[in-house]
């Protein structure tokens, strides 16, 4: 007998096995699949099935249901457990509904009746291919995505940051709402960002908000939606931030700075996960996970009434508290180092190291600014230095002439400084001094009115 | 050099084998004729009226030589136990195959009778189950008269021709007379 010529254009030959205790099925099986060029091997008994799925891979395994000692839907479970990859069809003759939906339960590919119409083996060998195709493909895909969209890690090797750490691989699991405290540059969002990339939701959309950022009126419209006519300029319909989240995490930043009326429409769609569009009347049903953040406390903004009660709890169901960069001095090498690789690549300047002398002025200074402000600093001495090793010079003067213990002095008053040092550094071209800052330009000028700071003349 | 040797069975009309031996002549270089209907015992598969078709292809096997591949007619249903039906059967190199009739006659599905049409379905299915004794696998391509058919719409849709790559691997008894001379 000749032997079957390989795969033909544009077909891969499947490796299927076929397990039946009727030697007829077996050797008829055998010899239609080989006809379409795949190859088969048979097993007569669900024992011999699994040491043949064990001595090697394949794709497809048509299981019969009825077979004595072990049955098919034993053998399925057993299969689909040692090989996950493994698509499996049940046979029977017995057109019973009760054992079909006991296969497809346990997770069958499918399941056909015998004497089998010839069409439909084929088509049904043919979709369980494309199934394994298509499977594979968006394994591949989502290792990419993962390798792609990865947030900046979470670095420190504090017990504190740790303990961090074990909370958001134990809360992504859940769809629990996270509030994350912590004061300002702590990496709040960069949490925000950790939870959702490492939660089920990771492949459908993190929108970001800066409560804080926007008024009320453009911060109901951002979140909500807007239908068209809704207000003057409002030409189309708009899809709010929690629309774009649908399957996501929508990551509320500055949650304490929202206002009493967006408080409660807020609160209304966290309860009922339903949005209505300003002017329009519909509700829009909205699946996302919410990850707020704050560095006011919350506690005290209830008591004092500035704060809905029934929102912070809604909010407060897991808390991950931040520590500030000053109670973990452990961690400033660690992160020291971190930023001077990446801005030293971003700024193809070679490689670069930070002198024994700057490590220690940078372990002393208690950072008010937390991460951030030790991020800027970094990205500032690796502009300003002339050589590879960076030096205490080149850091910014309030970094090196501050106290080595933390003294005296208002958040405010520390950042008033750091604001007015970043300004000067970047010759108070506001685009470059926000982008330092990392804030947008309206943030920095609100700043540069709050604390009243001028452009030296 | 091999001939194919048609065996009408079971009372399949003589003028039906003739025309078929006459149809497939245009299409191989080796000599086609109808042989004497052997005497041969209709076994049906338990419980169902269609004849045991892998019975059958053993008893023609049996019979099959060197000199001569073997196709039994049938205008009866047949069919192997895990399939409803099958319009024809053969094994991978060889020397015997079956085709039935009885599902290729519109007449099976109400239709009217159209001789020229059964004709020319019996010729394309002849054709592929020769292709399965020349070793060839079923091919993708919907035109090749090696397409797998599952229903009689797909045995009109193969065309009159293998497609280049089955074609290039038929073996010199199977190739049309074009090429050989």
């Amino acid at each position: 007998m000749s032997t079957p010529r390989g795969p033909e254009p544009g077909r891969t030959a499947l490796r299927i096995l076929v397990v039946d205790d009727e030697a007829i099925v077996r050797d008829s099986l055998l010899a239609w699949f080989r006809q379409d060029g795949h190859q088969v091997e048979v097993a007569a008994s669900g024992k011999e099935a699994l040491h043949l799925a064990a001595a090697a891979r394949h794709d497809i395994a048509l299981l019969d249901i009825k077979m004595p000692g072990m049955d098919g839907l034993e053998l399925q479970q057993r299969l689909a457990a040692a090989c996950p990859d493994l698509t499996i069809v049940l046979m029977t003759a017995y057109a019973s509904v009760e054992s079909a939906v006991k296969a497809m339960k346990a997770g069958a590919y499918d399941y056909i009746i015998k004497p089998f119409d010839p069409d439909d083996l084929s088509a049904l060998i043919r979709r369980a291919a494309e199934h394994r195709s298509l499977r594979a493909e968006n394994l591949r895909l989502k290792r990419s995505l993962d390798e792609v969209a990865a947030p900046p890690p979470l670095l420190g090797t504090s017990a504190a940051m740790r303990r961090v750490l074990e909370l958001v691989h134990t809360v992504a699991a859940s769809d629990s709402t996270v509030l994350v405290t912590g004061e300002s540059g702590t990496g709040k969002e960069l949490v925000a960002r950790a939870i959702h990339a490492a939660s089920p939701r990771r492949y459908n959309p993190l929108v970001v908000v800066n409560c804080g950022a926007l008024s009320e009126g453009i911060l109901e419209s951002e979140l909500f939606g807007h239908e068209a006519g809704a207000f003057t300029g409002a030409r189309a319909r708009h899809k709010g931030k929690f629309e774009a989240a649908e399957g996501g995490t929508a990551f509320l930043d500055e949650i304490g700075e929202v206002s009493p009326k967006v408080q409660v429409e807020l609160l209304r769609v966290l309860e009922e996960k339903v949005v209505t569009r300003l002017g329009g009347t519909a509700p829009v049903p909205v699946d996302f996970r919410v990850v707020a953040a704050t560095n006011r406390n919350l506690q005290e903004a209830v008591r004092e009434g500035r704060f809905r009660e029934d929102l912070f709890w809604r909010l407060n169901v897991f808390t991950i508290e931040l520590p500030s960069l000053r109670e973990r001095p452990e961690d400033v090498p660690l992160l020291a180092e971190h930023f001077l690789s990446r801005f030293s690549q971003a700024m193809s300047r070679k490689a670069m190291a930070l002198s024994p002398a700057t490590l220690e002025a940078l372990r002393s200074y208690p950072w008010p600014g937390n991460v951030r402000e030790l991020q800027n600093a970094v990205e500032r001495a690796v502009v300003v230095s002339h050589g590879p090793v960076i030096e205490p010079d080149d850091l910014p003067l309030h970094v090196t002439g501050a106290p080595a213990r933390p003294g005296p002095g208002s958040l405010a008053l520390a950042e008033k400084a750091h604001v007015q040092s970043v300004l000067d550094a970047a010759g108070w071209n506001i685009s470059r001094a926000a982008r330092i800052l990392e804030v947008d330009r309206v943030t920095l000028y609100n700043k540069i009115k709050r604390y009243e700071l001028k452009k030296p003349s | 050099m091999k001939a194919i040797e048609l065996l009408p069975l079971g009372g399949l009309a003589a003028a039906s084998a003739q025309d078929l031996a006459a149809r497939l002549s245009r299409h191989v270089v080796v000599p086609c004729r109808v042989a004497a209907a052997p005497a041969w015992e209709a076994r049906a598969l338990p419980g169902r009226e269609q004849l045991d078709a892998d019975a059958l292809l053993g008893d023609l096997e049996a019979r099959a030589s060197r000199e001569a591949v073997l196709v039994g007619l049938t205008d009866r249903d047949i069919a192997i136990p895990i399939f409803t039906f099958v319009f024809g059967r053969a094994r991978l190199g060889g020397g015997a195959a079956l085709v039935s009739l009885a599902r290729l006659d519109p007449v099976f599905y109400g239709l009217p009778p159209d001789p020229a049409h059964t004709a020319r379905r019996a010729e394309v299915e002849v054709r592929h189950e020769l292709g399965h004794l020349a070793g060839l696998a079923h091919c993708p391509d919907g035109s090749c008269l090696m397409s797998f058919a599952g229903n009689v719409e797909r045995v009109d849709a193969r065309g009159p021709l293998f497609c280049r790559s089955c074609r290039e691997a038929l073996p010199a008894w199977l190739r049309p007379p074009s090429e050989m001379s």
